[in-house]
């Protein structure tokens, strides 16, 4: 009995895990505002320790860093440079560019790790 | 390498490496001729250095493509090549008359080029990406329809997998989309619209069926994941390229004179056109991450990952970024259009190539993988041709949203040498990088013949 | 990639989309090649510019020159190239044939072609030919191509 209920629980810790990774996904891609509304949702659900606390708060950490890292320093370029500037534009276009694109192929790292149950960095067995 | 005719890829692969190393000598050549004008003229024009370039790309992809499918059918099919003398004959037929072509665009001026090769009698030349004479189109058809022979012989009668068939399919639309490149009309909007049918339908179409399908054999090899996984996910992934694909040929008919309902249809299916690429990075660090073992040629599954990745930022995003009509209505035709080019052909079909020859050059060779030193080597020119390529791209996007500023978006718009005077530093920038990705292509080279200990692959990764 | 998705549904889909897609795209060509006499300017398409599209391939312009926005970005955009030129084809002619042999030291320069007069006629209507080819939005945004 007992550990029937563990692995229900396992699984249930997983498809949260992959949902709250799909969700930060989500949010960085095309589904950007409601994704990430649903991703706070799922963290509400989960209890620390667990591979799903872990993959929820790691989507919140990268969704939130990307947010600072896009529209903050994108915001800082155009005040600085100037609107009307076509410089502004080449580092700005640019910039959002590239960075929006790793925080995309992390999120998909993260999106796979929660998959398999794992956190980033543990060790594949 | 468990078939004796799988070695045949071997003399591909180096042809191929030997044209992608000319290919970026003339790239290194036209990055100078954007801030030295007059570099090498009047002897090597720019329109001269650009056609090599370009069609040297075209030549050694198609050499790669080849070496890859001979390599890999047998191994599916679990049989010997269906003819491999035929392949080692096309293979010298293809090498002399692509030698004898760049050959002919260097030595003689290109009017006279198609004088003598009687462009007149059916003229084709002088198109982009589609310079080659005539005769030397018809000589690609001949080795195409042998090689399609050959390989489809090795496939139907053998084993039948997915890899080989989709491999297959490609290959076929490969040659098929070949032929409207013998259609010119003097009707420049038709020109141009079936013109693509060669280009969109072969980078944005068929080749990514041929690049899915080279990806899933190795990710197979060298991660040991159950091969119906690996062949869900290639039919899906081929599935989005050629949904979005087919009709996203429409992002090239906004401005041609073709009809307005284009800019809806282009935009909206090539809005779809990174999924694909998306799902190969999604594939690749999924299976990898699922691995059933550490396969000892980690240089190959770096290329693996490094291709899904890169198709995805130059295909992908860097398509996005300009397919929109309201977007490309300013960015067509300026250095925006460059820098997709060289990401995407570089991430997606260089890359597939490079992650092709990786794997397999060891084992035709006779051992499981390149020593550890050979390896690091590799990995150093992973890095650096990578990078390189990321700071051409970054480059060349910051001289294009200048240059759309400037001239075409400014209220005074400034004329085009106007702007490209303002683009200098850009150039030079993008000069830097692309002689780092020359050393890196170099190193790469050097990884062949570095010495070293050994690498030995665990019993138990040895079987399938 | 659950389990309830199977390979076979997967294969549908590629086939199916595969075929589908292609076929809407036959469709549209064949909507597309009916409806360009609209726009194509093809009743100003002469034997003269004809000959000037085979003279604009056989020199391999479109090797630094864009034309409609395609080739390469080395030289100005030439579809519009008969407006920016004020309309008149003496100003085209009058530039091709003004190329240095031996170009413009530290600059880019066109190649001296050595046309006869009735090629360089040739290769101005062709670029007035494609000049009136009626582009959506009238791309280019501005002259200056």
């Amino acid at each position: 009995m007992m550990k029937s209920e563990t692995s229900k629980n396992n699984e249930q810790q997983l498809k949260n895990a992959s949902n709250a990774a799909l969700a930060s996904l989500l949010n960085l891609t095309i589904l950007p505002v409601i994704s990430f509304i649903a991703l706070l949702f799922i963290y509400k659900k989960t209890q620390p320790g667990n591979i799903d606390h872990y993959h929820a708060v790691l989507g919140i950490k990268i969704n939130i860093t990307a947010a600072l890292a896009l529209f903050l320093v994108s915001t800082l370029m155009i005040v600085l440079g100037g609107f009307h500037s076509p410089w502004t534009w080449v580092y700005v276009i640019t910039y959002f560019t590239i960075v929006h694109t790793i925080f995309i192929v992390f999120a998909i790292w993260a999106l796979v790790r929660s998959w398999s149950g794992d956190k980033l960095r543990s060790k594949h067995n | 390498m468990k078939y004796q005719s799988q070695s045949i890829a071997k003399l591909y692969f180096i042809a191929a490496i030997g044209l992608f190393v000319g290919q970026i000598l003339f790239g290194v050549t036209l990055g100078l001729q954007y801030v030295i004008g007059d570099f090498l003229f009047p002897e090597i024009p720019f329109n001269v250095a650009r056609m090599v370039h370009t069609n040297l790309l075209i030549v050694w992809l198609l050499f790669g493509f080849m070496g890859s499918a001979y390599y890999l059918v047998p191994e599916e099919s679990e049989r010997e090549l269906y003819a491999p003398w035929l392949a080692k004959l096309m293979f010298w037929i293809f090498l002399i008359a692509g030698a004898l072509t760049i050959l002919g665009y260097l030595m003689v001026p290109y009017a006279t080029l198609a004088e003598i090769t009687m462009n007149d009698l059916l003229p084709t030349m002088g198109r982009e990406f589609l310079e080659q004479p005539t005769i030397t189109k018809i000589g690609i058809v001949i080795v195409a329809l042998a090689f399609l022979f050959n390989i489809g012989m090795t496939i139907l009668t053998g084993r039948k997998t997915v890899i080989s068939l989709v491999l297959l399919t490609g290959l076929i639309g490969l040659a098929v989309f070949f032929l409207f490149s013998f259609y010119n009309p003097d009707n420049v909007v038709m020109d141009k619209y079936f013109w693509w049918f060669v280009v969109h339908l072969w980078v944005e179409g068929v080749w990514e069926l041929i690049m899915a399908a080279m990806l899933a054999y190795v990710l197979i090899k060298v991660t040991g994941v159950d091969r119906e996984v690996i062949e869900k996910w290639l039919y899906i992934i081929i599935a989005m390229a050629l949904i979005s694909g087919l009709i996203g040929t429409g992002h090239h008919f906004f401005w041609i004179g073709a009809p307005d309902y284009w800019q809806w249809l282009g935009s909206i299916f090539s809005a779809i056109e990174p999924i694909p690429f998306f799902m190969m990075t999604l594939f690749a660090f999924n299976v990898v991450n699922k691995r059933r073992r550490d396969h000892p040629n980690k240089a190959a599954v770096l290329w693996a990952l490094g291709t899904a990745v890169m198709a995805f930022l130059g295909a992908g995003v860097w398509g996005f970024l300009h397919t929109l009509a309201p977007v490309n209505f300013y960015t067509h035709g300026t250095q925006i259009t460059a820098a997709h080019g060289h990401m995407a052909f570089y991430g997606a079909y260089v890359m597939v190539i490079l992650t092709m020859i990786s794997y397999s050059m060891p084992l035709m060779r006779g051992k499981q993988a390149g020593n550890a030193r050979a390896q690091v080597i590799e990995m150093w020119s992973f890095w650096l041709m990578t990078v390189a390529m990321v700071f051409i791209t970054l480059f060349l996007t910051g001289a294009g949203i200048l240059q759309v500023y400037l001239q075409r978006y400014s209220d005074t718009p400034l004329g085009f040498m106007a702007t490209q005077d303002k683009l200098e530093i850009f150039y030079w920038a993008r000069e830097g990088a692309g002689v780092i990705f020359l050393i890196g292509l170099f190193l790469y080279i050097y990884s062949f013949f570095a010495k070293g200990e050994d690498v030995v692959m665990p019993e138990a990764a040895v079987a399938s | 990639m659950r389990e309830t998705f199977t390979k076979g549904m997967a294969r549908n889909i590629y086939y199916g989309g595969g075929v589908f897609f292609f076929l809407v795209l036959i469709g549209l060509t064949v909507d597309t090649v009916r409806g360009l006499p609209k726009t194509d300017n093809s009743q100003n398409l002469t034997e003269e510019v004809a000959a000037g599209k085979r003279l604009w391939e056989i020199n391999n312009c479109i090797g630094c020159h864009t034309l409609l926005g395609e080739g390469a970005y080395f030289a100005p955009e030439l579809g519009n190239v008969y407006t920016r030129f004020g309309e008149s084809t003496d100003a085209i002619k009058g530039f091709i044939m003004s190329r240095p042999k031996d170009g413009i030291p530290g600059r880019r320069s066109m190649p001296q072609f050595n046309f006869t007069p009735d090629e360089l006629e040739e290769i101005a209507q062709f670029l007035k030919y494609v000049d009136g080819i009626k582009v959506a939005r009238d791309w280019p945004p501005n002259k200056e191509g």
